[in-house]
């Protein structure tokens, strides 16, 4: 072989501590290298044109370049290579930074040691077979997991560049938290009158077909090639015959059996119901468990009512699969409820606070809706126990949130805006009435966010305490609140008559198993993590799965809005070509020596192995054997590792290859 | 022995299958010889008794009887677990496989010694499945089996007990007798990859000079191999002409996989393999 070899300074990054000149000159005396310099910086355009004149002029056909981690400038090197002429995978690369330079301070020792590395690479390099990339078709139609205001945008805007789109919502009726807030931050306008038109746009778009009551059940396949599952949930209802008329609620006999979820278990709801007037799809939902008919046979006072006989008691859950390219998971979040501990969890929870004992210590999303004007109250500030005006209100921020003691380290991020608007909402309606809010920090960064704190404060005249709450108990009617001021180091005790507690935003229940079925990772608190927290926030590292909204971490409305306008963007890139290469470093099984233990199997994570029978030429079935489907195999080499008689090895990763970078130390 | 004869018989005469292995009567007394039975005639030749030690089961996966369609298997609880590993391991298709199931008490554990209280083997000592846990049929009667103490046992506590550098001395004395001519791997059931890891040239992962480096790696990666998958059926240990305790690798990883994951194996045709299944929920404290 005639290899080449390229060491880089990196500016002062490797010449700094490894002696790069040295490093040249001792390379060219391996085995196999014909040709060995040394640059300030490869990855530049000279330094590049450098290798791709050795490539012609010294005839290489291995190249090993000495310099930063592959993570960076594989890609620049490998397309070197390639305009060259050079196959791009005779190419490697040896780590003098992150694994020498950056981490060593001895420069004689680190330059034995970037001699070491780029001899690992030689002798890899002598080993390394051309390769071409996979290609693989795209399918051009996206599907969105959750029809909050991430959903709806990122559906909205792939639909609007001419791409179908699946949207899949659990809920009977797409719209999310954001339908149930009252006005939004910083501007005051209202929540329904801005989302609205947006849910009526996704019902009406001709490109987006719409699953409500519905969730992914599985996904197989790759990027540009998913096969997905739905479950539509039985709605009792025959969805084409339903006009929505809205009969069959009105004369349902249920009436305080059910707690309404909308209303945050503040008001009733029938057994058949839509979540909330501007629902769509405007399709009722049969809750069978609160049903008189499910429970006793009788009733069906709906099918009575109903002219067009859509309603189905007999309905089952169906399923529909749907093949796309690409998934956005925008599943949102859930509020910390802080009622009791929850069971075999190290979570302390706020016990002291009463929530859920006192019916007038309530969450912040239960405020929402007693502040909406399509509320239970229709927008009067009234306490939940007796209907009264409030004359105190009591604010606590950061409850679940920020205290890893008894709840969750992160900051809930959105809290302190929304207390603020709430305090000023009340102040609004109730003229004389007193807010007071207890926080630790005000953390108000974004346009326009601080101005609002400080109306809240000045203008309206809410009292803002540092300090943290200790204790709500009721007495005589009121609730009274002992805290403290830590500005002015004094105890205080406000006599309430409604405490709001801000808490903290947490991941859904199910985010781990949604995880698992798709194959994204994340973090303890069930936040989805992003591929890298910087430079691709909305990507996961499994390839055509995009992140938008307050699945990755709490997030305000138009942080979700952009992360979901950004999610649809890479979702388009991706559109953008009809065949996709995939990296060719992908598992291969020895058909010849596979004794079909199956163990790469059992183990793969992306169910990329497969069974094939070798028959004989009288097609009689001779032995069966594991076959990698190049599609799915991501490369990750764990079927290799397994195998007991190493017949399945990772191509461009090979024992062999291993070996000999390990013999070269 | 003779209900053991009269069924061989009838399976091959009703066509249940074509070929039965089980035991025959050794060149001298107190000793027997893996058999296979093709026809009635052979059937006569057929024995059970105290010094059928051999764990038939390791021939299920070798290509001259997997073209015989069902065979049918003289086998003990202990080959019970063999058998039932293997399908576990898509080796052996379950209705390729005809069980005669033998009650068992206890075997020698060398061939030629009358059976008692101080010759039967070691794994009878603790062995579960003196009555076979999957058969299709089954044959003979029980007796109580010899007591002894439990020698094997006595020393993996010593060697438990022993610092890192004391048990890397204990296996390296073990361990230099060894000469690599591969018998244990050959007399084990769960040994049934088509290419040996040991046989890999390129790259060569084990030395196959009879140097004290390739003889830890022989052994070790063995030992790892078998970790959730060895029946305990001592064959290895057996064929072993240097004597080398394989046993106490085999037992310990075993007693491991037991303790950390509550896993026999060859106990259930159900459960799926220790390696091959991944719970989110195990331990990984283990590893230290």
């Amino acid at each position: 072989m005639r290899i080449g070899v390229f060491i880089c300074h990196c500016g002062e990054n490797i010449g700094r501590t490894v002696d790069c000149e040295v490093v040249a000159e001792s390379c060219g005396r391996f085995p196999g290298v014909v040709y060995s310099v040394e640059n300030k910086y490869m990855c530049s355009d000279p330094g590049q044109n450098i290798v791709k004149n050795a490539i012609k002029e010294k005839n290489l056909d291995g190249i090993v370049v000495g310099s930063c981690s592959p993570h960076m400038h594989e890609k620049t090197f490998r397309k070197a290579c390639a305009d060259a002429g050079l196959n791009p995978y005779l190419f490697e690369m040896a780590n003098l930074r992150e694994h020498c330079s950056w981490v060593h301070e001895d420069k004689v020792e680190a330059t034995k040691k970037a001699i070491d590395l780029t001899r690992i690479a030689v002798e890899k390099v002598k080993r390394n077979d051309p390769l071409s990339p996979i290609r693989v078709p795209v399918t051009k139609r996206s599907l969105v997991i959750g029809g909050g205001i991430s959903g709806i945008q990122a559906a909205l805007d792939i639909a609007n560049a001419g791409f179908e789109v699946v949207l899949v919502e659990k809920e009977p009726s797409i719209g999310g938290h954001m339908s149930q807030l009252s006005e939004t931050f910083p501007t005051l306008d209202c929540s329904q009158c801005i989302l609205t038109p947006r849910m009526v746009e996704v019902y009406q778009h001709p490109k987006i077909k719409l699953l409500t009551y519905s969730e992914v059940e599985n996904v197989e396949g790759f990027i540009g090639n998913f096969k997905v599952t739905i479950r539509k949930k039985a709605r009792s209802i025959d969805e084409t015959k339903c006009n929505g008329c809205g009969n069959c609620q009105q004369k349902c006999p249920i009436k305080k059996k059910a707690y309404n979820e909308f209303e945050e278990n503040l008001a009733f709801r029938p057994a058949i119901y839509v979540p909330f007037p501007q629902a769509v799809p405007n399709i009722p939902v049969i809750d069978r468990n609160a049903c008189t008919y499910y429970q006793t046979g009788k009733c069906q006072m709906c099918v009575k009512v109903c002219g067009r006989e859509a309603i189905m008691f007999e309905q089952e859950d169906s399923f529909v699969t749907e093949d796309v390219g690409s998934i956005i998971v925008a599943t949102g979040y859930k509020l910390y409820t802080i009622d009791k501990k929850p069971e075999e969890s190290e979570i302390k929870g706020y016990g002291e606070y009463g929530y859920g004992r006192y019916k007038d210590v309530i969450d912040g999303l239960q405020f929402e809706r007693i502040a909406s004007a399509s509320g239970p109250t229709s927008g009067e500030i009234l306490r939940p126990s007796d209907k009264t005006v409030p004359k105190k209100i009591v604010f606590i921020q950061c409850v679940g949130s920020r205290d890893e003691a008894k709840g969750f380290s992160y900051c809930s991020k959105i809290c302190c805006m929304y207390t603020a608007k709430h305090a000023m909402l009340y102040k609004h309606k109730v003229h004389e009435g007193e807010a007071y809010v207890f926080y630790m920090d005000i953390r108000a960064g974004g346009k326009g966010y601080d101005e609002f704190v400080r109306r809240a404060i000045e203008e309206d005249h809410v009292k803002y305490i540092r300090g943290r709450v200790s204790r709500i108990y009721e007495e005589k009617g009121k609730y009274i609140v002992k805290g403290v001021d830590t500005l002015s180091n004094m105890n205080v005790t406000i006599d309430a008559d409604m405490v709001v507690l801000a808490t903290a935003m947490v991941a859904q229940p199910n985010a781990a198993k949604l995880a698992q079925t798709i194959g994204m990772s994340y973090d303890k608190y069930g936040f989805y993590n992003e591929a890298h927290p910087k430079l691709r926030p909305v990507e996961v590292s499994t390839a055509g799965v995009f992140l938008a909204g307050a699945c990755q971490s709490p997030k305000d409305i138009p942080e979700s809005v952009s992360m979901a306008s950004a999610a649809a963007s890479k979702s388009l890139v991706l559109f953008g070509s009809d065949i996709l290469e995939r990296e060719p470093t992908i598992a291969k099984v020895n058909e010849s020596v596979c004794a079909g233990c199956f163990y790469c199997q059992k183990v793969c994570a992306y169910n990329a192995v497969e069974r094939k029978e070798i028959k004989d030429r009288n097609g009689n079935v001779v032995k069966v054997i594991a076959y990698v489907n190049s599609g799915l195999c991501q490369g990750c080499g764990t079927c290799n590792a397994v195998c007991p008689s190493k017949s399945v090895e990772l191509i461009g990763f090979t024992d062999e290859q291993i070996y000999a970078e390990i013999n070269a130390l | 022995m003779n209900e053991l004869k009269e069924k061989a018989k009838e399976l091959l005469q009703n066509g249940t299958v074509k070929v039965i292995i089980g035991f025959a009567q050794g060149t001298i007394p107190n000793r027997t010889k893996p058999f296979i039975v093709r026809s009635v005639e052979d059937a006569e030749k057929l024995v059970f008794n105290k010094y059928c030690v051999n764990n038939l089961a390791m021939y299920l996966t070798r290509k001259e009887f997997k073209r015989n369609g069902v065979v049918g298997i003289v086998a003990k609880g202990c080959d019970v677990k063999a058998i039932v590993q293997l399908i576990q391991e898509n080796q052996v298709k379950k209705d390729d496989v005809y069980i005669i199931g033998m009650n068992c008490s206890g075997v020698v554990s060398e061939l030629g010694e009358e059976f008692n209280e101080s010759t039967v083997a070691t794994k009878c000592l603790h062995c579960m499945v003196h009555t076979p846990h999957l058969h299709h049929t089954l044959l003979g009667s029980l007796e109580e089996t010899p007591k002894r103490e439990d020698k094997n046992f006595v020393l993996m506590q010593k060697i438990d007990s022993m610092t890192a550098e004391e048990r890397f001395d204990f296996w390296e004395a073990e361990f230099e007798r060894c000469v690599k001519c591969y018998a244990c791997r050959q007399a084990c059931p769960m040994c049934y990859c088509e290419k040996c890891i040991a046989d890999k040239s390129i790259p060569r992962w084990i030395e196959s000079s009879a140097h004290t480096r390739g003889n830890f790696a022989w052994n070790m990666i063995r030992a790892f191999h078998l970790a959730g998958r060895c029946v305990g059926c001592n064959e290895c240990e057996r064929a072993c002409p240097a004597e080398i305790p394989l046993s106490l690798l085999n037992r310990k990883m075993g007693m491991t996989a037991n303790k950390e994951f509550d896993y026999i194996p060859g106990m259930n045709l159900n459960t799926p393999t220790l390696v091959g299944t991944y719970d989110v929920n195990d331990r990984e404290d283990f590893i230290k």
